[in-house]
């Protein structure tokens, strides 16, 4: 800051953009700081309105008892999505150097509470996910990263090329060209918002994995399609002007590809309605538990907890993932496996939580309406209160 | 634990430009908990409150920024949707709509935002609130008062002119209440105080 002092008294108005600057620890892109914690995205998470948030930050802020909003829109979402692996290797290659430490400071973090975030995982880019999850959890993360790498194709080298980000990286997981208006699905795959229609229409399913994306359509990922209007300025202009050609082609209704999130969220509002009514009803919750296949949080009516995975966090999936066989590993890069044993569990209900706490109704929600919940798990886990998990936990 | 590298990143981007804002953060009394802080919001332009420097007493929960963080105005300020006794504040982002992507900026600029707009339907201090709904030139008096009385003593040299005056030999309360009718004007105020 010092340093700025002689220039910006000539300038009052530099030095403001100059102190600004050093405020995102100078990131390339300030588009890319989490609005939670202010720190360079560490694997982001797309919400539905087209938000997005380290995985941390959007799990913290979920509320364990109801539905969740969206921090900046405050949109109500129900699921927890799958990191966004495009926008994670995107960062990686972006901000080498504070990515790293990014990953290294939230490596520490984690490992004080013992409980961690997915590894960033190779099969869920690919179609087969009933690979060995029990190998890819052991490997540590450098593994991984190291892992990954060799996947990039040669000529996506770094050096010798003045952008850091090919379009390879940044192509439709349908199309494979330049990602135009870019949406991102539950699972994390991140498609052109008219490449999205062709799916299957009777629940938005991603042709990647397969998982289903609950809640209607999504949004533009603004800051990414703003990152991509800008770094590839020809190329989003060619797309854009391609896909204006071909829209009748594309899209049956005639309508641009901008207004099928504000269409399809309309004619969906009985699905979130009668989820809204349900959440109500508190009695079928299970208190800060999720389901580790679809990401709803928290599960309501049916919850199956794994017997034989030993995590913290446990492993749990509700009816309909239970029901769909689902093969995907934990959200907590947990190592559970197919074979392990599933049960029904109702420990986490809402009134077994209210009574084994002994806390009034409504003093539950007021006192421990923000708490992680990693801090609820395990006190629901235990069958032991205990005063400082909570603390330790967040 | 409050998240102390992003309250830290916090205080930094608030006082960088506070002189255009008008609102900024300090560490209490100097101390040195990140946890308790000590907020300030200049009085918005033409509002009773132009003029004052108001401080806002600050504290984070353990689950900030998860948790919205505890306010409460320590300077006395006469609004309807402000305890004139404790400076409890009545305002909706300080609790259920409280969101983490929220700043102790962007909290301290929608009090600054209340100062200008009361919502008297929705009040913390019953009496304000009646009063700026039945009688609102009363209600203007006496928030200008108050804040002439507890917002400004340290900005125009208030203190100074209350020292001199006793000095003189007058109560202190005495000078005070003339120093206040007069809106501080030391000469208007010795004269008061010889006439009475």
């Amino acid at each position: 800051m010092a340093s700025d002092d002689g220039s910006g008294s000539h300038l009052p108005e530099k030095k403001e953009e100059v102190a600004a600057g050093a405020g995102f620890d100078d990131l390339e892109d300030p588009r890319f700081q989490c609005c939670v914690c202010l720190e360079l995205l560490y694997k982001p998470v797309v919400i539905g309105c087209g938000h997005m948030s380290c995985f941390w930050c959007v799990h913290k802020a979920m509320h364990f008892v109801r539905e969740s909003h969206c921090a900046i829109c405050r949109q109500p979402y129900n699921h927890f999505p799958s990191i966004c692996q495009l926008l994670h290797h995107l960062l990686l290659k972006l901000e080498p150097v504070e990515y790293k430490k990014r990953e290294k400071e939230v490596l520490e973090q984690e490992k004080s509470v013992d409980t961690y975030s997915p590894q960033i995982i190779e099969f869920l880019n690919s179609k087969d996910n009933n690979c060995e999850n029990g190998e890819d959890g052991d490997s540590k993360l450098e593994d991984n990263i190291s892992k990954t790498t060799p996947e990039v194709p040669v000529d996506n080298a770094i050096n010798g090329h003045p952008k850091k980000i090919k379009l390879e990286d940044v192509s439709c997981a349908r199309c494979k060209e330049l990602l135009y208006q870019p949406a991102v699905l539950n699972c994390g795959h991140v498609y052109c918002m008219s490449c999205l229609p062709f799916l299957d229409d009777e629940a938005l399913k991603c042709q990647v994995c397969g998982g289903l994306h609950p809640g209607g359509f999504p949004n533009v990922c603004l800051d990414l399609e703003h990152f991509l209007e800008e770094y590839f300025p020809e190329e989003y202009e060619s797309r854009r002007r391609k896909l204006q050609f071909g829209i009748t082609q594309c899209t049956p209704e005639g309508s641009s590809p901008g207004t099928f999130c504000t269409k399809e969220s309309m004619n969906r509002p009985s699905k979130q309605e009668t989820y809204l009514q349900q959440n109500r009803d508190l009695s079928n919750v299970h208190v800060g538990v999720g389901c580790d296949s679809c990401g709803v949080y928290p599960i309501q009516g049916k919850r199956y907890k794994c017997k034989d995975c030993t995590e913290l966090v446990g492993f749990d999936l509700c009816d309909e993932c239970y029901n769909t066989r689902s093969k995907l590993p934990g959200r907590f890069n947990q190592q559970h496996t197919p074979d392990h044993r599933m049960e029904l569990d109702n420990t986490a209900l809402y009134g077994s939580v209210l009574r084994f706490q002994r806390i009034p109704e409504e003093g539950l929600i007021a006192e421990l309406a923000f708490i992680g919940p990693g801090g609820m798990v395990q006190v629901v886990d235990d069958h032991e209160m205990e005063d400082n998990s909570e603390d330790e936990q967040v | 634990m409050v998240d102390v590298s992003r309250v830290q990143k916090e205080l930094t981007e608030c006082n960088r430009d506070s002189a255009i804002s008008g609102v900024s953060i300090a560490l209490h009394d100097g101390g040195s908990s990140i946890s308790h802080l000590t907020g300030t919001i200049a009085g918005p332009q033409d509002t009773p409150y132009e003029g004052g420097t108001f401080r806002i007493d600050i504290r984070l929960p353990g689950g900030y920024p998860f948790e919205p963080p505890k306010m409460q105005f320590i300077t006395k300020v006469w609004h309807p949707n402000i305890s004139s006794q404790n400076g409890a504040i009545c305002l909706d982002i300080l609790k259920d709509q409280w969101s983490p992507a929220l700043t102790l900026k962007t909290a301290l600029l929608s009090l600054q935002a209340l100062l200008s707009t009361p919502a008297p339907d929705d009040p913390q201090d019953a009496v304000v609130a009646q009063q700026y709904l039945r009688d609102k030139s009363t209600f203007l008096n006496t928030a200008r008062y108050w804040t002439e009385a507890f917002a400004k003593s340290d900005s125009t040299g208030m203190e100074e002119k209350v020292q001199k005056l006793v000095e003189m030999g007058f109560p202190e309360d005495m000078v005070r209440s003339a120093l206040l009718s007069v809106n501080g004007d030391e000469n208007m105020a010795l004269e008061k105080l010889c006439s009475s």
